[in-house]
């Protein structure tokens, strides 16, 4: 049982660059979390940190109850999978994965042992007599996870480990790396930049940005409960789409006025609007959740735009509109026939529209949580 | 670290054999000029006049040179033993001192981001640019400072020769450690540390496996360095070295050249040994650094 905690964790470097700040993370046991952001977000930083090659400048690191804020790398028993995997160049397959146990005294027998079990459970077992430099991008990728799994670490910390990948392979090794950490039960923190990765693959997605994370939850939750902006234009492919709105109030409803035109504000955001006494929004709405008809017909949840251009992507088309001068998105049926500058109606499901602060840039449900 | 070279595979077969010629043009001399000193070395006569008829071979020289003779008549001898033993210590110690602190400022250099890191390179490079015979006088002072009572002033000027030499080499080797740990990622070595190594395992186990022939080579040219120094050996050492006994010979009114030509010989034999042996590891380390 191990589970992972960061207790208000920041880090400065010496030069003054903030790497993270104020990170609050639980990881359960056995629990896939995915640490997902941009680049020079913190990612790395945070895997650091868990690992003990980086020293918080403040905040504590939990394993369980055991405080290991200041314990050595060596003592936490971790495996971890560095960006660019950092292999042994001077030693041989066999040898890169034995390493561990070598320093643990174990006796060679049980080395062997180890090391063909974990090679053959990665598929590396007939590369075991090369030496890193004779390997290709994936396999060596599969080294370094053997390397980190031969000691049955506590933590698994794998930094970007598919960033080098080509896109075929990535996908065939994310459902492989999903079904091991499965199988084996491992705490794990998976950092990726790729959305997808993290959707695919994750129990739970941690967002950070500018080293603070923003959200945390299932890979669902965080997709279509976006907390910021930044999350939903950050999820998905293509992202959210954002437009201004204003809210009127019109024979006692609300409505939101998008491009000049009125639609009728999803029900569940009357009280929050109301108690907060907003008057601009911003409207967030999926691609995927936005209907396009040809005509608009008095529909009071729907807007009038012009085709812009349209991107056919194989199974489904992608519909980029013009709506009052903003360019947003929706995945249409191939059956659908549009052409450019035609006139259309596009429908956001009103159950599926999250509204956002335009000055905070949090959703409307975060900001109401947060005064709780 | 067993690939060897790794280059390009499509370099044009004339370019080849231009680069070979070239090389051999140009050291046509040096091979000629130790040639001639070998041969000499076998011969009655010296000859370096060109002169075929003048190789007249005999071994006399060198049972000569390892009598301790310095002249075939007369009967001043030194023992020879004793000088190499002094060549050996010096030379030694130079190698030893210049890997020691050579690595280790590499090391700093190249892990550290101290402030005026890069104005201490420069100055590196600056003081490896002077002459050792420059600053002579000057480490004559700090000889004179540390001057011990008359007994121990022959083991003191052992140690300072070696010193002395030693850190006129330290510039280069810093430099040329600094080029080769910077080779080495910092995700290596915090992976090591991860995998349950201690900074000390780190250094052993991984760190210097990965700049052995950077090591090796600081080695070789720190015992160079020291085995042929002549200024430092004389100036400071109270004892004689090879360069400083074959030195005196050379200009002797009792030399008997042949004699000297033996005993030079017998001084290129660490060079053309390490030569031989090293040949491919200068070859990696110019060509391509630790890569493979
Ligand atoms: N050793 C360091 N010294 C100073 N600043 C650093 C150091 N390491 C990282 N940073 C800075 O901290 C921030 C976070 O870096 P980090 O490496 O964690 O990003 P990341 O999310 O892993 O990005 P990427 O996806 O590109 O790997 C960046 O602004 C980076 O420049
Ligand atoms: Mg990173």
């Amino acid at each position: 049982m191990v589970v992972v905690r960061l207790v208000n964790v920041t880090k400065v470097f010496r030069t003054g660059v903030v790497g993270v700040k104020d990170i609050n993370l639980t990881v359960n046991h056995k629990e896939f979390m995915a640490l997902l952001g941009p680049s020079g977000s913190g990612k790395s930083t945070t895997l650091y940190l868990i690992a003990g090659i980086y020293r918080p400048s403040s905040g504590k690191i939990f394993f369980d109850d055991r405080d290991v804020t200041n314990v050595p790398p060596k003592d936490r028993n971790i495996g971890l999978v560095f960006q660019n995997w950092a292999l042994y160049p001077h030693m041989r397959v066999y040898d890169n994965i034995a390493f561990p146990l070598r320093i643990k005294r174990l006796p060679e027998n049980e080395i062997r042992k180890k090391v063909l079990e974990t090679a053959r459970m990665l598929r590396i077992e007939k590369l075991l007599n090369r030496y890193p430099w004779q390997l290709s991008g994936g396999q060596q990728q599969r080294v370094a996870i053997a390397r980190a799994l031969v000691k049955e670490p506590d933590v698994l910390l794998l930094d970007e480990p598919l960033s080098n990948l080509d896109a075929q392979l990535r996908i065939s090794v994310r459902a492989e790396l999903k079904r091991l950490q499965k199988k084996l039960g491992i705490t794990t923190i998976y950092v990726t930049h790729d959305q997808a990765e993290a959707l695919a693959m994750a129990d739970r997605i941690a967002v950070i940005n500018n080293g603070r994370i923003i959200q945390i939850g299932a890979p669902e939750q965080v997709y279509t409960k976006p907390a910021t902006v930044f999350v939903g234009g950050f999820l998905g492919n293509p992202p959210m789409n954002f437009v201004e709105g204003e809210i009127i109030e019109d024979k006692g409803k609300l409505y939101i006025v998008i491009a000049g035109q009125k639609i009728i504000s999803p029900t569940h955001y009357e009280p929050i609007v109301r108690r907060r006494g907003l008057r601009k929004v911003i409207v967030g709405f999926r691609p995927e959740d936005t209907m396009i008809l040809p005509e608009c017909r008095d529909r009071n949840e729907c807007v009038k735009g012009m085709v812009y251009a349209v991107e056919p992507m194989g199974r489904e088309y992608i519909v980029v509109a013009d709506l009052g001068g903003e360019l947003v998105k929706a995945i249409v049926p191939r059956t659908l026939v549009l052409t450019d500058d035609q006139e259309i109606c596009l429908c956001p499901s009103l159950a599926k529209i999250v509204l956002f602060d335009p000055k905070t840039e949090k959703s409307l449900e975060s900001l109401a949580a947060e005064k709780d | 670290m067993s690939a060897g070279l790794r280059d390009i595979e499509l370099r044009s077969r004339k370019t080849e054999i231009l680069i070979v010629a070239t090389v051999l043009i140009f050291s046509i001399p040096l091979i000629l000029s130790y040639s001639l000193l070998v041969l000499s070395s076998f011969s009655k006569e010296m000859v370096t006049n060109l002169n075929p008829r003048d190789f007249i071979p005999t071994l006399r020289n060198w049972i000569l040179f390892f009598e301790g003779r310095t002249a075939v008549f007369g009967g001043i001898r030194v023992n020879i033993c004793h000088i190499v033993l002094n060549t050996l210590i010096v030379a030694l110690g130079v190698s030893f001192l210049v890997t020691l602190v050579g690595s280790m400022t590499g090391y700093a250099v190249s892990r550290l981001r101290f402030s005026g890191r890069k104005k201490f390179m420069a100055l590196l490079m600056l003081l490896h640019a002077f002459p050792g015979s420059v600053m002579v006088v000057g480490i004559y002072f700090l000889y004179l400072m540390f001057l011990p009572s008359y007994q121990m002033v022959r083991l003191y000027s052992f140690f300072f020769v070696i010193v002395a030499r030693a850190s006129l080499e330290v510039p280069m080797a810093t430099w040329l450690m600094k080029g080769f740990f910077d080779m080495i990622p910092w995700e290596v070595e915090w992976a090591a540390l991860v995998d349950g190594a201690s900074r000390l395992k780190v250094w052993r186990k991984i760190i210097l496996p990965m700049v052995k022939p950077g090591v090796a080579a600081v080695m070789l040219f720190g015992f160079l360095a020291g085995w042929m120094d002549i200024i430092y050996v004389r100036t400071f050492l109270v004892d004689q070295t090879l360069a400083t006994w074959i030195e005196s010979n050379i200009n002797a009114e009792y030399s008997y050249l042949p004699l000297v030509a033996a005993a030079g010989t017998f001084y290129l034999l660490p060079t053309i040994i390490f030569f031989l042996l090293a040949r491919r590891l200068i070859f990696t380390i110019s060509a391509t650094g630790v890569k493979g």
